[in-house]
């Protein structure tokens, strides 16, 4: 990327809220990961350590009205979107205070009226849904869009060619990305594919593709945009393979000894904070005691949502037998037509 | 017995109260609209949205790939958002396909975060056409497992008609059990005037007083031909059509063997884990003491619905059964 | 698989024959061999062997019938059980066994019933499979060991000649009460005869009934006789200063009693409005509760369809009950002089642990009085 590029079409302030959201994600997932090894968040916990760019960039790539349809490792994307650091510790705290109410755990969290979809376990099931979506964006002739993700591992399953294939056939309004972290669990993406970059599945499907540097908040920025200028005129579905390395585990309580330390080591001088910084001192937005300052920021942010998410109550067993149906009440037209009107 | 109102016009096949539902619903309500496997230029399999496409035009009448998780995730995603798909399933046999999306997704989603999916997938299902192992099954009981989901299997026109547009107006994911066997071979008047069968109520086809026959589907027919020759022998069965499979409607169930202290739960699903096992069960635990007689299961032996003619009609439950076992256990 | 049974061929000539019995019942079992039905032609009678085993599924020519040789008869299903069983679970493949005397085991409906009608199940006859006690067993047990007197509806013998009509709510409710009220109090008649010539003068031309007249007497003559508007108390006879009447008012299946407040302080013309609206809304069920509650004294009109006097029985707790009679154009004698008067019996029923003869016929010779008298446009 070049700077004058980042200058040109890169608001500053669109460019320092984003680093804010790199470091508040960073911070709350790793506070996430210290509650977790002090025993008080039990079951899963996957963060998007190292990655942060990727969710922190194309979420901020759109417009509110927008939907998204993410995976486990786009924090980031949720606290852009709205969902506060108090609901996403409640959440994995099992509170009745969380977006579920204690229903489900960790990143399994949605919310209609601030464009979320909440995902499955099952990974690349989101893609159809979200492929749906964007069926009833062009059907009501909005100017919505849809972006839906999953990982490298969730692209060997069928529903994601299912979604790639259905979104170009009828050209919708998707932006389908890859967060190529190059292991599923334990499975390297040697065993996981045959081919190495995941883009070329992209034009099989009959839809332009690119590689971004997936660390790189500001590329990852600017191809979303492209994508979703596409989408919003009509022309239909773009894929963004975002290359990245997977930090930690698979999840928290895996200490990942397949992955080749020396793997590790080049990718932390990669660490997308870091190339946000350098990116910043290099365009003059920011220095040393902006970034404390931010930090602090973040910090504090984290704080005040634990002590909410800590006073918050768990829910009651009897609470089990609740929710099982819908009601016409929960058809909330408005809000699922258009943010603005909810 | 439902009554049909007045102002009925005409006979319609099961199969054309199928097509009046969806048409009806389209023109009612814009939300409404189908996905499937050849549903738009062809008409469908079977015929049912033949002319839909003209009226409704290509993005509310979809042609979709072959790719049932993806198509009825879309749906998944297009009812979340505010419309109402109806999703065609070629054949019910195909919908294992889909059933991570509707089991994972589509069943749990309201649950878990509040989203509701207002979706209905159709599954032509049921044997009796020599379609063999993969377009005669019987899926339903995977799905009656799935807590979230609404299932349902009309047995009449008028039900077919009802339950249909009952189910796209619910809230909730439907499955609709259409059995293909009984597409061209009942008719019946249908009242002009829009209606609705509402979701989770079972009906009596036939009263009676000495043996509850619980079933549903083209089962119901079955047992109302073994009605008729056995009241010749004085024994009189009671037809409970449950017309909702999920969720049951255990009180029309209850009341009726309260009443004659005798059932046979009949279906055409395989024997082991069908419906009729949990019937059974409820039957145990809430109307013990109204026993007279052990509950009777009549189903399909389990194996794969085979496909050549003497091994069909062995597999499936016949009228002959239901005259064997109501006779056995009236003696009881 | 099934087996069709045709009238055979008995004799060279024979062109038909007569099925004069069947020897296994519909849906009965039949071994190979076994006989299954006699047959006789004009020279022999003889039993026909089952051509198979298996269940006689139908039978399509009664006893009694003659037809012709080759004809179709029966058929036998025999589709062995073992074939059954993949689809039909229970009984059906189980045989049953006899239950030794001591064991029987007993359903649940069965035990049930037994608990409810305190039947000890040794005495009853089983007529289920292997002899066993079935729910019919009992509930046929239960209606014939009802003793005569007790015996409820549903347990009587039913001859052709009789219907059962089962009972309303209303008609329980009137057969109790009434009964009642014939307990509580000391019912005595005393009945009067009333000239209603000045009434009928007044009426003409005019929206009335007789009824408004009536009662406008009525509650006049018990301001006169203020006891005979009260109720037996344990503390004493409890008089009420209000006069709330009610007025008998016949239904399609009984009868209610509305309540017109506080009648001595409405006029002839609110009467009939008042007493029409009541018995419309009785009619049509829209009364409430408190419209039927309440009264001090009722008056009956029962003289339309042609009854002279009566003797009501009394709507407790009040203590007397009025019956007007049908009014009739009558010869009496006026002045030494027979005159042609409208008449009408008033027939009084008052309780007597309350009042005394004289005292109602004091209360009845004031109504009496009223109605004769002729100032009517007064008291409008």
């Amino acid at each position: 990327m070049e700077l004058a590029d980042v200058r040109n079409e890169i608001k500053r302030g669109d460019l320092l809220q984003m680093y804010f959201y790199l470091r508040l994600t960073r911070t709350l997932e790793d506070r996430i990961t210290a509650l977790y090894r002090q025993g008080r968040i039990v079951g899963g916990c996957y963060t998007s350590h190292g990655m942060e760019a990727i969710a922190v960039g194309y979420a901020s790539a759109l417009e509110r009205d927008d939907v998204i349809a993410p995976f486990h490792r786009d924090m980031g994307a949720f606290l852009i979107r709205g969902i506060t650091p108090g609901e996403v510790l409640a959440q994995y705290l099992g509170k009745r205070t969380g977006p579920t109410k204690g229903k489900d755990g960790n990143v399994h969290m949605g919310d209609l009226k601030r464009g979320i979809i909440g995902f499955v376990s099952h990974l690349a099931d989101n893609l159809p849904v979200a492929t749906g979506a964007a069926l009833a964006f062009k059907m009501r002739g909005e100017s919505r869009i849809i972006v839906a993700g999953t990982g490298d591992g969730g692209t060997s399953r069928g529903d994601f060619h299912e979604a790639m294939n259905f979104a170009a056939v009828r050209k919708l309004p998707v932006v389908f990305f890859c967060t190529n972290n190059q292991y599923a669990y334990s499975t390297p993406l040697r065993l996981q594919m045959a081919i190495s970059d995941v883009v070329d599945r992209a034009k099989a499907y009959g839809m332009p593709g690119e590689i971004v540097d997936g660390n790189d908040v500001a590329a990852v920025y600017l191809a979303a945009k492209r994508g979703i200028a596409r989408a919003r005129a009509g022309e239909g579905p773009t894929f963004f393979e975002f290359k990245t390395m997977r930090m930690h585990g698979h999840s928290e309580h895996d200490p990942a000894k397949y992955v080749p330390p020396e793997l590790l080591e080049e990718w932390k001088t990669r660490d997308p904070i870091l190339k946000a910084e350098r990116l910043l001192v290099a365009l003059g937005y920011g220095d040393e005691t902006y970034f404390h300052e931010v930090g602090e920021r973040a910090k504090k942010e984290i704080e005040v949502g634990l002590e909410f998410a800590e006073k918050s109550p768990l829910p009651e067993g009897p609470e089990v037998l609740e929710g099982v149906f819908a009601t016409d009440a929960d058809i909330t037209h408005k809000a699922i037509h258009s943010r603005s009107a909810a | 017995m439902t009554t049909a109102t007045p102002q009925a016009t005409g006979e319609v096949t099961y199969l054309e109260a199928i097509s009046q539902a969806l048409d009806e619903e389209m023109t009612r309500d814009e939300r409404v609209f189908l996905m499937g496997e050849d549903i738009g230029q062809y008409g469908g399999a079977f015929r049912i949205t033949e002319g839909f496409l003209d009226k409704y035009g290509e993005w509310r009448v979809l042609d979709t790939p072959l790719a049932e998780s993806g198509f009825v995730g879309a749906a998944i995603g297009a009812a979340m958002m505010g419309l109402r798909p109806v999703v065609e399933m070629q054949f019910a046999d195909f919908i294992s396909c889909a059933f991570d999306q509707i089991t994972e997704v589509a069943a749990k989603n309201h649950y878990r975060w509040g989203a509701a999916v207002p979706m209905v997938i159709r599954a032509p299902f049921g044997g009796g056409i020599h379609g063999g192992p993969f377009h005669s099954e019987c899926p339903e009981g995977w799905f009656f497992h799935s807590p979230g989901l609404k299932l349902v299997a009309p047995s009449t026109p008028y039900d077919a008609k009802g339950l249909l547009k009952a189910a796209i107006r619910d809230p909730n994911p439907v499955i609709y059990f259409e059995h293909k066997f009984l597409y061209r071979r009942i008719k019946s008047t249908l009242p002009e005037e829009d209606y609705i069968v509402p979701i989770g109520k079972a009906d009596v086809k036939r009263v009676g007083n000495d043996i509850s026959v619980i079933t549903y589907g083209a089962m119901v027919h079955l047992a109302l031909d073994a009605a008729q020759m056995l009241a010749k022998e004085g024994i009189d069965l009671e037809v409970v059509d449950l017309r909702t499979l999920a969720p049951l409607d255990k009180e029309a169930i209850f009341s009726s063997v309260h009443k004659t202290s005798k059932a046979i739960v009949l279906h055409e699903d395989n024997k082991t884990g069908g419906i009729g096992a949990e019937i059974a069960a409820l039957l145990a635990e809430e109307c013990f003491d109204s026993l007279d007689g052990p509950i009777l299961r009549i189903a399909a032996p389990d194996t794969p619905v085979p496909f050549s003619t003497p091994l069909e009609e062995y597999f499936l439950p016949k009228t002959a059964d239901i005259v064997t076992a109501a006779r056995t256990l009236a003696a009881y | 698989m099934a087996t069709d049974i045709i009238m055979p061929q008995l004799g060279e000539s024979i062109a038909e024959g007569t099925v004069v019995k069947w020897l296994i019942p519909l849906g009965g079992a039949i071994e190979k061999d076994q006989s299954l039905l006699e047959v006789e032609t004009e020279k022999v009678d003889l039993e026909v062997p089952s051509p198979a085993t298996g269940v006689l599924n139908e039978i399509l020519v009664k006893a009694g019938e003659t037809v012709a040789v080759g004809t179709l008869l029966a058929r036998i299903d025999n589709t062995a059980p073992s074939e059954v069983v993949h689809r039909v679970g229970g009984v059906v493949v189980r045989p049953v066994e006899l239950a030794a005397p001591g064991e029987e085991h007993h359903s649940p409906a069965v035990r049930q019933l037994a608990k409810e009608h305190g039947v000890d199940l040794t005495h009853v006859k089983g007529t289920g499979t292997g002899g066993r006690v079935s729910k019919k067993d009992v509930l046929e047990f239960v209606s014939r060991s009802a003793p005569a007197g007790n015996a409820s509806p549903a347990a009587a013998e039913r001859s052709m000649g009789e219907e059962v009509l089962p009972l309303t709510q209303m008609r329980k409710t009137i057969a109790e009460r009434m009964v009642k009220s014939r307990q509580t109090s000391a019912h005595v008649s005393t009945v009067f005869e009333a000239d209603y010539s000045s009434v009928a003068t007044f009426r003409a031309g005019r929206n009335l009934t007789y009824l408004p007249f009536v009662v406008r007497a009525v509650t006049k003559a018990l301001r006169d006789v203020p006891i005979v508007n009260s109720s037996w108390g344990d503390q004493g006879i409890v008089v009420r200063k209000d006069l709330h009447i009610g007025i008998a008012t016949a239904l399609e299946d009984g009868l209610l009693v509305p309540v017109i407040r506080h009648a001595d302080r409405k006029g002839l013309t609110q009467l009939g409005k008042e007493i029409a609206d009541l018995a419309e809304r009785a009619r049509t069920k829209k009364l409430s509760p408190d419209e039927v509650q309440g009264g001090t004294f009722t008056i009956t009109n029962h003289g339309g369809f042609g009854s002279l006097f009566s003797t009501p029985i009394i709507h407790q707790p009040q203590i007397a009950i009025l019956g007007v009679g049908a009014i009739q154009k009558r010869a009496v004698i006026i002045n030494e002089a027979i005159a042609i008067r409208p008449m009408g019996y008033l027939s009084l029923t008052f309780d007597h642990r309350v009042i005394d003869g004289a005292t109602a016929d004091q209360f009845m010779a004031k109504v009496k009085d009223y109605l004769a008298q002729s100032h009517w446009e007064q008291i409008l």
